[in-house]
């Protein structure tokens, strides 16, 4: 068989040759025979004849050695595909549709297939990521969905849990990377000495971290990612040993990576080990993991989730069961939960991505469907010509594989076009923000997709072909040929499938229309929500201070203080706060507090905060409202009055019936000392935190920026001018105080704010793109239908208006067609849409599935464009002049 | 001439094989050789000899080179692979044991059955 294969390919690829030499052996040949019957005697000319005619036909022993080669197929296959170019060359209006139809449709799916391919299928960059997965920790009932680890976790867990065949935990961070002056602030990731080994990637050059690089004394070493390597010490192959200096600190090299390193979606550009001090590894620290690091691990060959996740709730419950805290978090419904990583880290988007690709799928419905009935008017045309060729002996294989071969170069030009679509596609999602979803960065348009795309666009052709062929085999030849009109009686099955799918064809792209409006919708709302402060003309930035310069609160405070009086002298800045976390930063940063005389009900818990270390005016200058007492001010941070600001979210779950003013609050989750009591002085309005969309009435606390051990600062400026202006004056103070610190992530609060929508704006946006093609989609199928109806009965209409019915009868009666199969649509595409909004629920926000506003909405403009599509042909009839009509046949 | 005689079904292969596995041959070669080697019993048709030798080739039991001919002209020269050597053998016992069956049959006589 394979040596057939190789034959026929030999002959294929030199198929020229292939017909010289067959020609060249047959002339010797007869050359020969005739040269021998010559030398016996018979006359030249007489010889030529007689050869020639022992011989028979040249061409048609011609014809069997190629067959006898397997060349015959691939000659008919050659056939059908010019006969296929013709007819698509006759019919250019048809053929540039039907293109242009393929190459959005399947534009649009490889566009987001290949964010899907990239976020949900392609695997982790690892071995066997399929074993890699995360475990975080939950305290539901204290409104903590997910709290990562905590060091005393990392600690006890590794080589005690046997489903894992190793574990390791990370923390990102950042880092001010150079010599002074020349800093810059680098994202890098602080992992424990297993971390590479866990994921089976390592450094390519160098070493990883060692068990004893993780204390603060013996820290200093760096691993760097090649990128960083190829940049910042231009590919120095004697790299390693050299030293860089790290919030001013030298940091040895031991490693650098090998190029496609990357961690899930981390930005990292240099890696560090995660010290810690024994003292944090404590089991008092257990449940201090403030969703800050996080662990992986790889389960071990044949162990499975499920077996890992017993072993940790095994081990958790014997951890518990000598900890003074366990009662507590037990009530507050503390697990830890082990998870696949790729699964965990897309979780958020896969809703989204997926609700996008069935979005497309129905497009691509809608634009098959609308290929089909195109298909099959211009079948409809060809009744006559098929069966002719039919009843001359033309095979029902034949018949079948001519269509297929049409649909097909169809459907795979139209995918071509489509690769040039998707990769237009792929360049606008880049531009709404793609690369920074979960893994978004991989998102590129590359030989694996187009194969991918062109092979769908063949299944596609054969698919298309199905109806196609049973419309072109099912009619009895005899009536086909008798009937002289080109359709004539026995289209209705054909007519009834052409309305039909114009019906279904309505119903996906009301569908569709539906889900965009609620997509739109649910965005408008979304936007709607007040921050709870103002937003405008507010520059934000971030600081982070190493600890080498800024070792303990007083060195902090005594720069924040410069800091603010500086920018609050600079021109057009009105006020300038600094705070540890910002609303809308992304950063949860909720922790425990415990209320002083609270008393916990039974199955309550100590409640999870946002929690605020603020200084300057920071209040004025965001705009909170104040609902009683008063803001912090920068004295509180300079008074020893422990004092603190809550919300009202917070006031109320407390102090449902009376003010909070005066209250006292620890930090953390038990009851200390009066001495470490804060003192609520004011209540603020309540601000959205985690995001615009974020309803939990969570409660947050605002300390005094002096009681915070952090080093990474947010600067928020209110300012009268445009706020980005603002940038390179902030920068240049921030220079002038400590030349090694640079300001970072610069950028107005209405930027972070629209930032926040992205994941609700671009899905949004492009189902808007999509419903709109699917309009425009619709609109040519009705059209082009409803025509090809009016062209098919000129002669039934030229009859009756020669009988006298008047042209407006005419009209109505395909116009009432037209509306008759709108109306159809419209009702399945309500059932649809219906359904379709439940299944969007994850991602609607205040949206109910089904809006009497955007059903109305939707049906307008579907009835719109309908009746301008169904107006036209309808019109076009009732212009039919009976005499041309008649006589035209 | 003789008298020729019509080729079975089936043996056109063979008798090429076996005139080709003697010494390599072009077409027009085969043709003499056949009705050589048959005592000028058999006629090949030359139509369909073509198409045969073609299918051979096709079937990797004969393979062909471009060499001179006799009078120095450029011609396709067919020879035996070794598939097709087995083939012939098996094709040539396999004929061997028809045609001593029918040759056995034809010979039976009335006393006999």
């Amino acid at each position: 068989m394979l040596r057939r294969f190789r034959s026929l390919f030999r002959v294929l690829t030199g198929r020229r040759d292939f017909e010289a030499r067959m020609t060249e052996e047959l002339r010797f040949h007869m050359e020969q025979y005739t040269c021998d019957l010559v030398r016996s005697g018979v006359r030249p000319e007489e010889a030529g004849r007689r050869a020639r005619m022992e011989f028979g036909s040249v061409n048609s022993v011609k014809g069997d050695c190629r067959e006898a080669r397997g060349l015959h197929l691939f000659d008919e296959f050659l056939r059908e595909l010019r006969y296929a170019a013709r007819l698509l060359r006759k019919t250019p209006g048809f053929t540039v549709t039907a293109l242009l139809t393929l190459a959005v449709c399947l534009g649009a799916n490889l566009t987001i297939f290949a964010v899907i391919d990239s976020v949900l299928l392609r695997p982790l960059p690892f071995p066997e990521p399929g074993r890699l997965v995360t475990i975080f920790n939950t305290y539901p009932k204290a409104g903590v969905e997910r709290d990562g680890s905590s060091l005393t976790n990392y600690y006890e867990r590794r080589g005690r849990i046997p489903a894992f065949s190793s574990l390791a935990i990370y923390r990102y961070d950042t880092a001010i990377i150079g010599e002074a002056g020349t800093t810059e602030r680098e994202p890098v990731a602080r992992v424990s000495p297993e971390f590479f080994s866990t994921l089976g990637a390592g450094p390519r050059m160098g070493r990883a971290f060692t068990e004893e690089e993780t204390t603060y004394q013996t820290d200093s070493v760096a691993i760097l990612t090649d990128a960083y390597w190829r940049q910042r010490c231009n590919a120095d192959p004697h790299a390693i040993g050299s030293q860089i200096r790290v919030d001013g600190v030298p940091r040895t090299v031991i490693g650098v990576l090998p190029p496609g390193f990357r961690f899930l979606s981390s930005e990292a550009r240099l890696y560090f080990p995660l010290s810690s001090r024994p003292e944090d590894r404590m089991p008092l620290q257990r449940h201090h993991g403030g969703n800050v690091i996080q662990t992986i691990a790889r389960l071990k060959p044949g162990a499975t989730l499920g077996q890992a996740q017993s072993q940790i709730d095994t081990q958790n419950a014997t951890l518990e069961a000598d900890d003074p805290q366990a009662r507590m978090m037990a009530d507050a419904g503390f697990r830890s939960v082990v998870v696949p990583l790729h699964a965990d880290h897309v979780a958020a988007i896969r809703p989204t991505l997926l609700l996008l690709q069935a979005g497309v799928l129905a497009l691509l419905l809608i634009g098959a469907v609308n290929l089909v009935n195109l298909l099959l008017i211009r079948a409809g045309g060809r009744v006559k010509e098929l069966a002719v060729r039919q009843a001359l002996g033309a095979s029902r294989r034949y018949v079948v594989s001519e269509v297929v071969v049409e649909t097909t170069m169809l459907t795979l030009a139209g995918g071509l076009l489509g690769l040039a679509v998707g990769a237009g596609g792929i360049r606008l999602l880049a531009v709404l923000g793609a690369g920074r979803l979960p893994l978004g960065g991989g998102i590129a348009f590359d030989a694996r997709l187009a194969l991918a795309a062109l092979a769908a666009a063949i299944v596609m052709g054969i698919v298309l072909a199905a109806p196609i062929a049973w419309f072109n085999l099912r009619r009895p030849l005899g009536n086909a040929l008798q009937s002289e009109s080109r359709g004539g009686s026995s289209g209705r099955a054909a007519q009834i499938l052409r309305h039909s799918f114009i019906v279904s064809q309505t119903a996906l792209a009301f569908m569709l229309l539906a889900g965009a409006g609620l997509l739109g919708l649910s965005l408008k709302r979304a936007m709607g929500v007040s921050p709870g402060f103002r937003p405008d003309h507010i520059l934000t930035g971030q600081i982070s201070l190493p600890w080498k310069n800024y070792r303990d609160r007083a060195a902090r405070l005594a720069f924040v203080e410069t800091l603010l009086d500086k920018i609050g002298h600079q021109p057009g800045v009105l006020s300038a706060g600094v705070a540890s976390n910002m609303p809308l930063s992304g950063k949860s940063g909720k922790s425990a507090a415990r209320v002083k005389g609270h008393i916990l009900r039974p199955g309550e818990s100590p409640r999870g905060h946002y929690a605020y270390w603020v200084g300057g005016d920071y209040f004025g200058a965001l705009g909170f409202r104040l609902r009683a007492g008063r803001f912090l001010t920068a004295a509180d941070s300079r008074r020893t009055e422990r004092v603190c600001v809550v919300d009202e979210d917070f006031a109320r779950y407390y102090w449902p019936d009376s003010s909070a003013l005066g209250q006292r609050l620890f930090e953390g989750s038990d009851e200390g000392v009066d001495a470490e009591a804060f003192t609520i002085v004011g209540v603020t309005g309540r601000v959205k935190q985690a995001g615009l969309t974020d309803d939990t009435a969570q409660g947050a606390i605002y300390y005094p920026y002096v009681f915070r051990d952090d080093s990474n600062i947010f600067i928020v400026a209110r300012t009268g001018l445009p706020p980005e202006s603002l940038g390179l004056t902030l920068q240049k103070v921030v220079r002038q105080i400590d030349p090694d610190l640079p300001l970072n992530d610069l950028q107005s609060m209405e930027t972070r704010i629209a930032d926040s929508l992205a994941a609700r704006r671009s899905p949004a946006l492009l189902a808007g793109l999509f419903s709109a093609i699917a309009l425009l989609l619709t609109a040519i199928g009705s059209y082009g239908v409803l025509s090809y109806a009016v062209a098919q009965r000129r002669r039934e209409i030229g009859v009756r208006m020669a009988l006298g019915a008047r042209p407006e009868q005419i009209r109505s009666q395909f116009f009432s067609l037209a509306l008759r199969l709108l109306a159809y649509g419209t009702i399945l595409g309500v059932i649809g849409a219906w359904l379709a909004g439940r299944a969007m629920q994850a991602v609607l926000f205040h949206v109910p599935a089904l809006n009497l506003a955007i059903l109305a909405g939707a049906a307008g403009v579907m009835g719109a464009v309908s009746v301008v599509a169904g107006l036209l042909p309808a019109h076009r009839a009732a212009k039919i002049s009976p005499m041309e009509s008649l006589a035209g046949q | 001439m003789g008298k020729t005689a019509d080729l079975l079904p089936g043996t056109l292969d063979m008798l090429i094989l076996k005139a080709v596995s003697l010494r390599p041959l072009h077409g027009y070669g085969v043709l003499l050789r056949i009705r050589q080697i048959s005592g000028d019993a058999l006629e090949i048709p030359q139509g369909s000899l073509y198409p045969a030798l073609y299918r051979l080739e096709h079937q990797d039991l004969i393979a062909a080179e471009w060499g001179q001919s006799e009078n120095n002209r450029r011609a396709k020269y067919y020879t035996v692979t070794a598939a097709g050597r087995r083939r012939l053998r098996e094709e040539t016992a396999g004929w061997n044991r028809l045609a001593s069956a029918i040759a056995a049959a034809l010979k039976a006589t009335s006393e006999e059955v």
